[in-house]
């Protein structure tokens, strides 16, 4: 990051600092919180929503042109990521239609996800719509928080919104 | 007797948010009664899964940590709809949001009876 | 406009009257439709067959998620199609009209 980033809308040196700093610790308790959503209390939402506060971080304290080039640089990644969510959701749930619409094919034939109760491998389908519902809120939250920004500083700024 | 303090807390928030909604005429001031109604709304809710102790059994969160000798499991099933409601409140709140945001865009005031004579 | 805040202020305040009552009068111990903390039964069998047979049905020692994305899955369903019907919608109208002066 050059020296004049403070007149582009982020904040000073310190705050840079410490937001690299917490960044990894941020983003490994969402993970940990949406994988273990059969164990722990949490799960695909609760999960989603940390993992969108760590995106929230860095676009508060490094300004909105970093956010402008990231966005440009990753613009074809956020939608077909949110859809992929959606889609994985419907298919782990569609997967036994001959029985029931949501009926837990993995755990009554214990292929899978079949252990005993109680270790990481273990839950059915239940892991697989955690990741799958944390994947769509996390990149739902981030993408339009990233817009309320440059809409607001591209606003301020007096260039066409 | 009165209802215990838990019912009320919930029905004060309930009441602000709905008097907000009311009688305010700024836009911004209009969501946040609308936020704060939805939290009231939650809370009700989860007031409601409550059992008391049978025996010597202590009510705890319903999920098994194997240390439940002498121990009873509130009900479940509020909150699981709970956690739906709340995730449907911040998404409306943000569809709302970006309306607002139009809205000053094109009339230039966010005062609701100037909005109202105005035009197109 | 004065005389229609005013009528607006009387009704405000008379419907929260009317709220208070009402939800004071249900939840009071003596007189109220079910009181707080005891069981209503209604709903005991489907919370504790839930408690009982989670684990077995299911295999996840969490009952909520358990209730969420098993047993109740339908309105997890519904959940997800609102949040991202009303995530694309605020973010086709902050995106929109980019070319709205020009030609």
């Amino acid at each position: 990051m050059e020296r004049n980033d403070i007149e582009k809308g982020g904040m000073s040196l310190i705050v840079r600092t410490i937001a690299s700093i917490l960044l990894p610790f941020i983003l490994t308790f969402g993970i940990y919180v949406v994988i273990h959503g059969h164990l722990t209390p949490g799960g695909g939402f609760q999960g989603g929503v940390v993992l969108a506060s760590a995106a929230l971080v860095v676009l508060v304290s490094f300004g909105y042109r970093l956010a402008e080039n990231m966005y440009k640089k990753y613009k074809t990644l956020y939608s077909p990521l949110e859809a992929f969510g959606g889609i994985l959701f419907i298919t782990a749930a569609a997967i036994g239609f001959s029985v029931a619409f949501f009926y837990n094919y993995l755990w009554t034939s214990r292929t899978l996800f079949g252990g005993t109760p109680g270790t990481l491998w273990s839950g059915g389908m239940l892991p697989i719509m955690n990741i799958a519902v944390g994947l769509k809120v996390a990149t739902g939250f981030a993408g339009v928080l990233a817009l309320f920004f440059i809409y607001t500083y591209r606003k301020s700024e007096g260039e066409k919104p | 007797m009165i209802p215990p303090l838990q019912y009320f807390i919930a029905l004060f928030l309930i009441v602000a948010g709905i008097w907000t909604i009311m009688l305010k005429k700024n836009l911004i001031k209009i969501l946040i009664g609308l936020s704060v109604a939805d939290t009231g709304v939650n809370l009700l809710l989860i007031t409601l899964a409550y059992r008391n102790a049978i025996g010597g059994a202590i009510p705890t969160a319903p999920i098994y940590t194997g240390y439940e000798k002498g121990m009873i499991m509130v009900s479940p099933l509020p909150q699981a709809l709970v956690l739906t409601a709340i995730v449907i409140g911040v998404s409306v709140l943000a569809l709302a949001l970006a309306i607002t945001l139009q809205i000053y865009r094109h009339y230039g005031t966010l005062n609701v009876e100037e909005i109202r004579r105005l035009r197109g | 406009m004065k005389e229609n805040r005013r009528s607006l202020k009387i009704f405000g305040i008379v419907f929260m009257t009317i709220l208070t009552l009402i939800m004071f009068l249900a939840f009071m111990p003596g007189i109220g439709v079910r009181p707080f903390g005891e069981i209503s039964y209604r709903s005991v069998p489907t919370d504790d067959y839930y408690i009982e047979h989670g684990i077995e049905d299911v295999g996840a020692y969490n009952i909520v998620t358990t209730v969420v994305f098993d047993y109740r899955g339908y309105d997890t369903l519904g959940e997800a199609t609102v949040l991202f019907t009303a995530l694309t919608g605020a973010a086709a109208l902050l995106l929109g009209g980019r070319h709205h002066g020009e030609k």
